[in-house]
């Protein structure tokens, strides 16, 4: 009966290619930035770097430890099954003091590892202190079932009168860290770019400071990722990342302009795509 | 081989796991249910209770224009819908057949399938309208405000005149991207493509003809005899849908386009908005009676309106009116009796007579009663508040141009009347500048009351 250990294998060789196809394939690795031709190994955003290499270190690890424990699996019930009359026969004993200090010692070392090298990480995405110090993006209010987003206007300071509303449309520009207030306006909701590896839940009551920037422009995805309601799955915005500043002053002023429009548009257009 | 079987059950059931079922969302059959004027007895509408042949009638005749089922679409002749219920569902008529369709997009030239209006309409609306439109969805009971109606053919947000005009595409594929603020209607524009939104309004029209058409079938059915062999005949049927479709076709005709541009939003305007608010008359505009709903506050408290607090029991503690009123007469008096225990409060705490509210019981029940039933709905029945103007908080949208047509034509279907006869439109504009900077300068009301008592005690002031 020593070829189940081979089926036993055959689950362990599958699980390994899988994980060592993940990284080439753009649809089974983290998500990646609009441009996926431009590689889609390296996340698009500083923070998304960190947590990915933080990422990878512990699919190593476990990569590792996961190779190592089934090749002893697999030997062991290869070669010690089924050895007949002439081998030798198991023997039972109870508790290995060394075997035991080994195998708690050596994972608690990783664990301990693990817990202080990602520090750096969390307090750079997460503490407050950290946040850059640079003009408020927008306020992000989530409420069942959308994001209730509200730029600063010209003056660039919220609450004012020439704020511009938008539902689930956020728009920042490449290569400048965007600083958004996260607010929930009924339940728990959170805050989730995916390509930008950003997840910050919005909490009735409090005023969440969420930063995030990205290197390259184009279209990316906001969504919900706090299951919220019977509404949860319609929770997703659009975020456009401007190339320039430029575009993205342009893209404030004509939203401006809409906002403030005090006539009917010029021409109603007949385009229902017939 | 026991173990084989297992296996094989085992090995099945993953497989069928990991293929799960795409489109489920179009799975299984829907139908459409009879509006309940159908069997049930009306107070305000007609209805054909105890009338089983003229029902059956009115049946035939929604299924012969409109198709039986959900899944079978048929589209009425000279509705504006292609044949075939293109657009509506994802199908269209080839000869005696149906077909596919295939959407060429107009920029890219890339072949899309079509989902169609019945399967976008069933993925993310129906939850809530309902299979045939009625605002009755199994997710509708749990949302304040109620989801719309579509079959009186009245929407409330439209940019058209005069009274209860038909929504023009536009007004309709505003609502569906950027959503209602301040309901539950979410902002669908990171959902659905342009396309989709269209052929998501195609289906709400048909769905609001369909409706439409019911309804006016059922008001002439129900002033036949229900022994009438003759019933209803085709010319009723053709005149019933023709005056719908007649609606729906003239509607982008009747947009309303304020003919001043608006005036800047200076301190001045904000200033005379307010007063004009507030009741005051200026030039060629008549005195407006905003107050009467929205509250001198503007926090939509006014008097027209049934108590906030008797309206909250109601609607979102789900207590009957009587109740309601009952515990909030009783809070009054007990507000009314700690607060003569209050120092520099009027009146002996001992003296029970002098504890007892101005208002006698019956006079207050009276009142509120009156203003539930009167003030308090829209025209669906549904309970409705005038809007506290100091949240900034706009369902019929914040664009300037939004505002106008919110005061100058008023909500369809809602206590909002028209303004557009009372006041110029620069004095509309007047207001709107006010409404726009009451969320950011809440002292603008500080001192309504004088305010009120001062402008509305000038002579020129005539009744509305």
């Amino acid at each position: 009966m020593r070829y189940w250990s081979l089926l036993f294998a055959l689950a362990a060789i599958i699980s390994v290619g899988i994980f060592a196809y993940a990284p080439i394939s753009p649809e089974w690795w983290l998500p990646a930035g609009p441009n996926v031709s431009a590689g889609h190994l390296h996340s698009v955003s500083s923070a998304g770097k960190q947590i990915d290499s933080l990422f990878v270190i512990i699919l190593l690890i476990t990569g590792i430890v996961f190779i190592g424990t089934q090749v002893a699996l697999v030997y062991a019930t290869y070669f010690f099954v089924d050895k007949g009359p002439n081998g030798r026969k198991a023997s039972y004993f109870h508790g290995s003091q060394r075997l035991e200090v080994i195998w708690t010692i050596i994972p608690a070392a990783i664990l301990v590892f693990i817990a202080l090298y990602q520090m750096g990480t969390w307090a750079s995405v997460k503490f407050r202190s950290a946040a850059p110090k640079v003009q408020p993006l927008a306020q992000v209010t989530a409420r069942q079932f959308q994001w209730v987003i509200r730029y600063p206007g010209e003056d660039g300071k919220l609450e004012t009168k020439d704020d511009l509303f938008m539902v689930n449309d956020l728009h920042f520009v490449k290569g400048k860290q965007a600083l958004i207030y996260l607010k929930s306006s009924d339940v728990l909701h959170s805050f989730f770019l995916p390509a930008l590896r950003i997840k910050q839940d919005a909490v009735p009551g409090l005023t969440i400071p969420v930063w995030f920037d990205t290197d390259q422009a184009g279209h990316y995805e906001l969504v919900c990722a706090e299951l919220c309601g019977w509404g949860h799955y319609k929770m997703r915005g659009n975020v456009t990342v401007h190339e320039t500043q430029e575009e993205f002053d342009q893209w404030l002023q004509s939203a401006l302009k809409e906002q403030s429009r005090d006539q009917v548009a010029a021409v109603v257009t007949g385009s229902q795509g017939r | 081989m026991t173990s084989r079987l297992r296996f094989v059950l085992i090995a099945g059931s993953i497989s069928f796991l990991l293929t799960g079922c795409g489109d489920a969302f179009n799975a299984g059959t829907i139908s459409y249910k009879d509006s309940e004027q159908f069997t049930k007895k009306q107070k305000d509408t007609p209805d054909l209770d105890g009338k089983p042949q003229l029902q059956e009638a009115v049946r035939k005749a929604l299924a012969d224009l409109f198709g039986p089922r959900p899944q079978e679409i048929k589209v009425p002749a000279g509705s504006g819908f292609p044949e075939g219920g293109r657009y509506l569902a994802n199908y269209e008529k080839v000869g005696d057949g149906v077909q596919d369709i295939v959407y060429t997009e107009a920029n890219s030239g890339k072949k899309v399938a079509v989902v169609g209006g019945y399967g976008l309409y069933r993925k993310y609306c129906l939850h809530c309208h309902g299979v045939q439109g009625a605002g009755d969805g199994p997710t509708a009971e749990f949302l304040y405000p109620l989801p719309r109606d579509y079959r009186r053919g009245v929407f409330k947000f439209t940019s058209t005149a005069p009274s209860n005009p038909k929504p023009t595409r536009a007004d309709l594929k505003k609502t569906i991207t950027h959503g209602l603020h301040g309901t539950s209607m979410p902002a669908f524009e990171a959902l659905m493509s342009g396309s989709e939104i269209e052929q998501v309004i195609d289906y709400v029209i048909f769905l609001s003809m369909r409706g439409e058409v019911e309804r006016n079938l059922i008001s002439i059915a129900a002033l036949v005899d229900k022994d009438d062999i003759n019933g209803i005949t085709a010319d009723d049927i053709k005149e019933s849908l023709d005056t719908v479709v007649n609606n729906w076709k003239a509607t982008e005709t009747l947009v309303v386009s304020p003919k001043a541009r608006r005036t800047e939003p200076t301190r001045e305007s904000v200033l005379r908005g307010r007063d004009i608010f507030l009741g005051k008359k200026f030039g060629t505009g008549q005195p407006v009676a905003c107050t009467d709903c929205h509250g001198l506050h503007a926090k939509g408290d006014g008097s027209s309106f049934v108590e906030r607090n008797i309206f909250d029991k109601v609607v979102f503690r789900r207590k009957s009116l009587d109740t309601a009123i009952e515990e909030r007469y009783k809070e009054l008096g007990d507000e009314h009796k700690s607060a003569q225990w209050q120092p520099g409060g009027h009146g002996g705490g001992h003296d029970s007579a002098s504890s007892e509210l101005p208002e006698t019981f019956d006079a207050y029940k009276n009142r509120e009663t009156t203003n539930w039933d009167k003030g308090s709905k829209d025209d669906w029945g549904n309970p409705l508040r005038a809007a506290n103007l100091n949240l900034g908080v706009y369902k019929g949208g914040r664009r300037p141009i939004d505002l106008y047509w919110r005061i100058a034509k008023g909500i369809n279907g809602a206590k909002m009347p028209a303004h557009g006869n009372l006041l110029p439109d620069d004095q509309i504009w007047d207001v709107v500048n006010f409404i726009l900077a009451l969320p950011y300068e809440p002292d603008l009301l500080k001192d309504a009351e004088q305010i009120k008592k001062s402008v509305t005690a000038a002579p020129a002031v005539t009744q509305r």
